[in-house]
């Protein structure tokens, strides 16, 4: 074997512990699978490169980045996506106890009575897929989406459904999509965070559990925009000075750096200026970023965005994740809170749907006439479903509202390899229960892994003496019938 | 035995090939081979998956993992050999389809074990540790300890040369920082640096051992395996009290508890006899697991979590043990069933979770003062009382007073809580509650009421100190500690209905959601409609329900209560009472007094304290009574009494839903088991746990120390010494280490002491080029430690470095600067209140640790965040970390601290930028250095008094000269030098 110690220490160095790169264990799976071959590629990066560049995967990828629209709260599919016209029928009346026996809620009793579909339906576009009238844009866009109306998962309450979807487990402490595929792929930006997590709408039940990179390094973790002060932390010079003093400073810090690196030998020092490069570059690149100056006033009026102002908090935001999508950002995960509808689900849905509505068929768009549809994976979701049973509380003041459902909702998903213009799964006529095609969180994440070219199986990492994945231990799958 | 020339070779190979995962390469022919070291890596790794010890994935009956079961396959020319070696797809071992295949040498290495017999061995960890003989080495005159021979032998095999003794500024700065957690000052270095006395080192060991920091240094890794938060963790990750657990952390390694005692005081103190008050606090260590407080969870649901990590945690702290697999399916490597996990959680599954009071001395006088005012004020407020009204009031609440007959229950069921009978009537519950709990109460009723008809009952609800906030209800979560919430209440007597006309109660008030809770919805039939008296927690109050057609006293009396709710909210403390009055009974309006006894002065507190027309004349009142201060509580441990312990069951899958039989309590069989005679609980496990019988704990301390100081540990995988781990690379240092720590009465000092002692330890860290090729992780140690300290070193020894570190020690977490974007991102847009005067300077370990919004700094630093057991730390280095270091206000601060007392205490520019560089980094500068540093300064010196740049923003102070600004910027640029924030 060719062997050269410090050849292979400097990669092995960048890999490990430096920069937004690959973790050691993800590299480890990923040169077994690859025969080994990665240390000889000529495309490794050495010491004078980027410590963050792209890494190879272990299949071919049909996307490059990912844009999470994750809908905090769960919205009911009952009203959105999902068309039951039997829960009409039997409005009022509880469902038979066959179905309801041995069912755990949040908030009811099993035995609540049915509550009808808010909203009418429609058929949309070529493919023909029923959609409620309470989506106006999305149903404009129903030809380049993959609807699944078979989700499931294991969790029925907020912060374990949230994060079950956002790291695979529903306790805190795992790490997230985002930091997985960061520690999987790398990063594509040289100068912005690979991982970005926006939010609008208020509280989230998941917090800051939902973007940690758990036990992978720290680099990995999510970099949460801020709302007030800098979008992201530190990257205004503190009061004072002055971008020249800042490189002044960044200068004699490498030089001090550089010569204790002379006598230490240690490669970690330079892996740290190069860290403070990035981090100079990153000051200059975030207000370029946040400074939506160069769009057009259509893509504004695409998207129903208005820079600056909180009301459209979420249409910025969305508008944000094309921008990050285009300067290389991989996982862009844009939360918006306000769909769990307790009660009033009519007008809360109704609610939801007009701030959110437009901007997601805007992006849809976007993408596509910028030729980055093809490999821009986009997906729509929450955390669970709705029950087809009503929730009407004294003590609570709810009425006309919906419990949590973790049995069976809905998502869709767009661009980056999805199948087009299709609707995958199917409900029992009560919505209860899935009969056709079941998706699982699980099933859902090895998916999204596999259009990012990663194998579910092999992305792992070792702690505590487990070998962990985001897919976890039970045995699941990418659905292959939405694929392109 | 471990060590040969077999395994160096071995480890050669593994250095190599670490990255990639392969094990064991090629083994010459002539050696022998081990089963431990060369075979059971091969088998665990490629075979055991369905030839391991898991019975339910056993295919074709074959395990290989014990020399019984797989006798007949191991001949030279048997069925092993044949199958590995096969060339048809079909016979292949390991099948094609499992994506694994063995090398060429893992052939030749089970070839050569089937040769030399095929001889199996006890896992290394699974057997005690023993102390070999120190090796003899070349030189041993420049050794100063047993480390120094283990290690000096292994480089002497690899003919690899030690490091020279590092210089005496790198050795202080190293020392300190591995001891303490702190750099010196330039004083204290200086001091040892041109010290004479050859025992100056020993002496600063046993100064720094003895130094209060100690504790607080040593606590940090033992708070990152406890996984220590402040706050509850999941949705709403409200603050929780355990910080006097953190104290007692600190103070038990500071008094250098022997490790056994203060592993028994943590998992069992509160079964230790006459257990003390600081014994108690101790228990708080596996009550930091975090706790679910979003409506509507299954809270035993959630409970079961926090086993299943109690378990793990157990597991990977004392046994160096991943059991977390086994709570699926029986573990595929190691020998611990399925119900072995379960058996194990039984062990630690029979405790109430309760929080205790911590005595505060300095509260006594605070809370006399608050007394007398109450006191006072409530003596002003009788002087309001309009006396027409009170007479009014007065009349009908003596109106209502009847005889009440306090029932004795003849029967109690529940659906889970244990309700007992405690004297006169009054009922206790206990133990595990729901978010839908029933309670069955039957009353034989007495021979006295004979001939009368029942008009009413009376339900007490009561405050006590055992429930959650003092009662009366059992919620401990969702917000209201001591909330309940009534549903519904069904009679019936002798089997038949008793219907219910009307109720009352004393007061009513429902958390989350609206309304005052009116009595009658005890009996709307309507189960989210209830009873309920929030916000008046720890008084007793009462419903009174009036019967329809009155019944007949006599035979037997069920009373059912409902408590439905999305959180639990069972009654604690209650007593059912029943009065055959033929007037119309009602609930009293402050039933704390009874209008059929009290004096008149009693009756106007009643009257001033619950009329409504007295609401505004008492809010002084109720405000002081808010004020009246309450010592600290902490979360402990409880063993439940012996009439209600809990069940434990193996859930199938691990899944919460799938509980199927009961287990027993045991430790897994592979190990001695629990003494005998004595009863398999908490108490006994923890003595277990720190006793011969368990091989694992002693190696797994040292080797975590070892990480500490070395930055990898003997055994790499510090949390993980089960079958599957790698080999360490030093077993007999290991076991020689482990056995010294036990003989050394489990004393952490001494351990530290030991290894700080070594030449090993002294050596200079420079990573000369010889070894970055040979070993750069630096496994065989022939150079000194090298590595990027924790985010929490890091801003400590930068407080230190600017002369602002508090030395404070203990009490409730403190908030240092952050901008409020970060906390204001948690649930329930939380604010982070920064400290004010020392407070904001207080040693990283006293930092207020919120789960889901932790402290930026420290995160950006790998800094876990308490949820889940940590035993080792990355060490990134990341741009993040760059723009925290240049751009966080916090070390702007820090800066400018550090500049202004450099400015102070020197005369010239030389002197101020040599006393700089001393406080971050111990060493002076050399003349390439100073002279960067001082052209730096001149060039934004200049800067500043030009106007270019602005003294008064960067400093926000109006005094803020350009030569302050500018020294402030050269310490900017010295805390973020990669030497500062790496102990070299």
């Amino acid at each position: 074997m060719n062997y050269d110690p410090l050849h292979e220490r400097t990669r092995r160095h960048f890999f490990r512990d430096c920069g937004l790169g690959v973790g050691k264990i993800a590299l480890a799976s990923l040169l077994a699978r690859s025969g080994s071959k990665l240390f000889g590629a000529p495309a490794t990066p050495t010491l004078t490169e980027s410590p963050i560049a792209p890494k190879s995967s272990h299949l071919k990828g049909t996307a490059k980045r990912v844009i999470y629209l994750f809908m905090a709260g769960a919205p009911s599919q009952l009203e959105l996506f999902d068309y039951k016209p039997k829960l009409a029928e039997l409005d009022g009346s509880p469902l038979p106890p066959s179905v309801i026996d041995g069912q755990r809620y949040a908030f009811i009793q099993p035995d609540a009575a049915v509550l009808a579909p808010c909203f009418s339906f429609n058929r949309q576009g070529q493919s023909g897929a029923e959609i409620s009238e309470a989506l106006p844009h999305l149903s404009k866009v129903v030809d380049d989406i993959a609807i699944v109306r078979s989700m499931t998962t294991d969790k029925f309450n907020h912060a374990p459904a949230q994060l079950f979807v956002n790291t695979g487990n529903g306790i805190p402490g795992r790490p997230a999509m985002g930091s997985w595929l960061s520690y999987g792929l790398g990063s594509e930006a040289n100068d912005l965070p690979s991982f970005v997590v926006l939010k609008s709408g208020g509280n989230l039940s998941g917090g800051a559990s939902m973007w940690s990179s758990g036990f992978l390094p720290s680099t990995h973790q999510g970099v949460p925009f801020r709302e007030s002060g800098d979008a992201i932390l530190h990257t205004s010079n503190p009061s004072g000075l002055d971008m020249q003093s800042q490189r002044d400073s960044i200068d004699l810090i490498k030089n001090l750096n550089q010569q204790h690196a002379s006598s230490a030998g240690d490669p970690e020092i330079t892996a740290r200026i190069n860290a403070y490069e990035m981090a100079y570059r990153m000051q200059s690149r975030a207000p370029e970023l946040m400074d939506f100056g160069s769009e057009s006033q259509a893509t504004l009026d695409l998207y129903g965005a208005k820079p600056g102002d909180k009301k459209h908090a979420f249409a910025n935001n969305v508008l944000l994740a094309r921008r990050l999508a285009e300067r290389g950002s991989r996982f862009i995960q844009v939360y918006h809170s306000g769909w769990d509808h307790h009660s009033q689900v009519k007008n809360g849905v109704a609610t939801q749907a007009r701030i959110t509505d437009q901007a997601c068929a805007a992006l849809i768009m976007d993408l596509k006439q910028r030729g980055m549809l093809e490999d821009t994976l986009v997906v729509w979701g929450g955390e669970f479903g709705r029950t087809p049973m009503v929730e009407a509380s004294a003590a609570l003041g709810r009425s006309q509202g919906r419990d949590h459902h973790p049995q069976a909702f809905s998502m869709w998903m767009a661009g980056g390899g999805i199948k087009p213009g299709i609707q995958y799964g199917k409900t029992d006529e009560l919505g209860f229960n899935i009969v056709e095609n079941p998706v699982h969180v699980h099933d859902l994440q090895a998916t999204i892994l596999h259009c990012l070219g990663l194998d579910h199986n092999q992305l792992t990492y070792r702690m505590n003496g487990l070998n962990f994945k985001l897919t976890g231990v039970e045995h699941h799958n990418p659905v292959m019938d939405l694929l392109a | 035995m471990y060590i040969g020339p077999q395994l160096s070779i071995w480890l050669k190979a593994a250095i190599c090939l670490s990255v990639v995962g392969t094990a064991v390469e090629s083994l010459r022919a002539a050696e022998t081979i081990s089963f431990n070291r060369d075979v059971r890596p091969i088998l665990a790794g490629n075979c055991y998956d369905c030839h391991g010890p898991d019975e339910e994935t056993i295919e074709g009956g074959l395990r290989l993992d014990s020399r019984e079961s797989a006798e007949e396959v191991l001949g030279v020319d048997g069925e092993l050999f044949y199958r590995i070696t096969a060339d048809d797809d079909i016979d292949l071992m390991p099948p094609p389809d499992s994506h694994r295949h063995l090398t060429e040498g893992q052939i030749e290495t089970i070839q050569l074990w089937l040769e030399q017999g095929a001889p199996y061995e006890t896992h290394w960890a699974f057997v005690a540790p023993k102390k070999a003989d120190v090796p003899k080495i070349q030189n041993p005159e420049t050794t100063i300890n047993s480390i120094d021979h283990f290690i000096r032998r292994r480089l002497e095999e690899e003919n690899l040369k030690p490091s020279p003794k590092a210089d005496r500024h790198t050795l202080v700065r190293r020392l300190y920082l591995d001891l303490i957690g702190i750099p010196p000052t330039p004083e204290q270095a200086d001091t040892f640096v041109n010290s004479i006395d050859p025992k100056a080192y020993d002496k600063l060991v046993d100064e720094l051992l003895a130094s209060p920091r100690y504790g607080e240094r040593w606590a940090r890794p033992w708070l990152d395996l406890a996984r220590y938060s402040d706050t509850n963790g999941y949705e709403k990750d409200r603050p929780r009290s355990i910080w006097p657990y953190r104290d007692w952390v600190v103070d038990a390694i500071n008094a250098d508890m022997p490790f056994d005692q203060f592993t028994i005081e943590q998992l069992a103190g509160d079964m230790l006899p006459n257990p003390t008050l600081e014994q108690l606090i101790a228990t708080g260590f596996h009550r930091n697991t975090m706790l679910n407080e979003e409506g509507g969870i299954d809270p035993l649901e959630y409970r079961y979590y926090a086993m299943v990590d109690r378990v793990a945690t157990t597991g990977t702290v004392w046994m160096g043990l991943s059991t977390g697999c086994a709570q699926c399916h029986n573990h595929k490597y190691d020998p611990i069933t399925h119900t072995d996990y379960f058996s194990l959680m039984a062990l630690l599954n029979n405790a109430d979770e309760v929080a205790i009071q911590v005595p505060d001395p300095g509260m006594k006088a605070r809370q006399a003062l608050i007394n007398q005012q109450i006191k006072e004020a409530e003596a002003e407020l009788l002087t309001k009382i309009d006396p027409t009204k009170y007479q009014t009031w007065k009349k009908t609440e003596k109106a209502k007073v009847v005889p009440w007959h306090h029932l004795e229950p003849h029967q109690l069921k529940a659906n889970l809580p244990l309700l007992e009978h405690e004297g006169d009537g009054v009922i206790f519950a206990s133990g595990d509650f729901t978010k839908r709990d029933t309670y069955e109460l039957t009353y034989q009723l007495p021979e006295k009421l004979k001939g009368k008809t029942i008009t009413a009952l009376r339900l007490e609800a009561l405050p006590d100190e055992r429930l959650p906030a003092g009662g009366p209800g059992a919620a401990y979560y969702e917000g209201r500690s001591g909330d309940f919430f009534l549903s519904e209440v069904t009679l019936s007597l002798n089997k038949e209905p008793v219907e219910i006309e009307a109720a009352t109660r004393d007061f009513g008030k429902i958390y989350i959601g609206k309304g005052d809770a009116p009595a009658q919805a005890v009996f709307d039939g309507k189960g989210s409609s209830g009873w309920s008296t929030a916000s008046r927690e720890s008084e007793p109050h009462e419903l009174v329900v009036n019967l329809k057609s009155p019944p007949q006293a006599k035979g037997e009396l069920k009373v059912e209560l409902l408590f439905e709710r999305h959180f639990v909210a069972a009654l604690g403390k209650f007593r059912i009472s029943v009065t055959t009055s033929e007037k119309t009974a009602a609930a009293r309006a402050w039933p704390l007094i009874d209008p059929a006894t009290a004096s008149e002065q009693e009756m106007m507190i009643a009257y001033a304290n619950s009329a409504k027309e007295m609401t505004k004349a008492r809010a002084a009142l109720e405000e002081l009574k808010k004020k009246r201060p309450s010592p600290p509580t902490t979360m402990v441990m409880r063993e439940r009494p012996p009439q209600n312990p809990r069940t434990t069951r193996r859930h199938h899958r691990g899944e919460y839903l799938n509980a199927e039989e009961e287990v027993t309590a045991a430790v897994p069989a592979v190990f001695p088991q629990l003494p005998e005679g004595e009863p398999a609980n908490r108490l006994t496990f923890a003595r277990w746990l720190v006793s011969e019988n368990n091989p694992l704990v002693a190696r797994v301390v040292v080797n975590r120390a070892w990480q500490a100081i070395f930055g990898r540990g003997i055994m790499e995988s510090v949390d993980e010494f089960g079958t599957q781990s790698e080999a360490p690379s030093h077993p007999e240092l290991l076991d020689w280490l482990a056995v010294e720590f036990m003989e050394k009465g489990w004393s952490r000092k001494e351990l530290h002491r030991l290894i700080v002692s070594s030449a090993t330890y002294r050596q200079d860290s420079d990573i000369r080029s010889d070894l970055l090729a040979a070993d750069p992780d630096n496994i065989l140690l022939a150079r000194g430690p090298r590595f990027r300290l924790d985010g929490e070193v890091v801003r400590d020894m930068i407080l230190k470095a600017s002369g602002l570190l508090s030395d404070k020690m203990g009490g409730p977490g403190v908030y240092p600067p952050q901008p409020s974007s970060v906390a204001a991102a948690a649930y329930g847009n939380t604010k982070w209140p920064i400290s004010v005067g020392e407070d904001r300077y207080r040693r990283s370990l006293y930092t207020w640790s919120k789960r889901t919004a932790p402290f930026a700094a420290f995160t950006v630093f790998d800094a876990p965040t308490g949820e889940i057991c940590v035993a080792k730390r990355d060490r990134s280095n990341s741009p993040l970390q760059a723009l925290t270091l240049l751009n966080d206000a916090m070390f702007v601060e820090m800066a400018e601290a550090a500049a202004t007392e450099a400015i102070a205490k020197n005369e010239d520019n030389e002197a101020i930028v040599t006393d700089l560089f001393k406080r971050f980094l111990t060493r002076p500068p050399n003349k390439e250095e100073q002279s960067a540093l001082l052209s730096y300064f001149e060039i934004q010196r200049q800067r500043f008094e030009k106007g270019e740049l602005n003294a008064i923003e960067w400093l926000g102070e109006a005094n803020s000269s350009p030569d302050l600004a500018a020294w402030a910027l050269v310490a900017r640029a010295l805390l973020n030098l990669d030497e500062t924030i790496t102990k070299g």
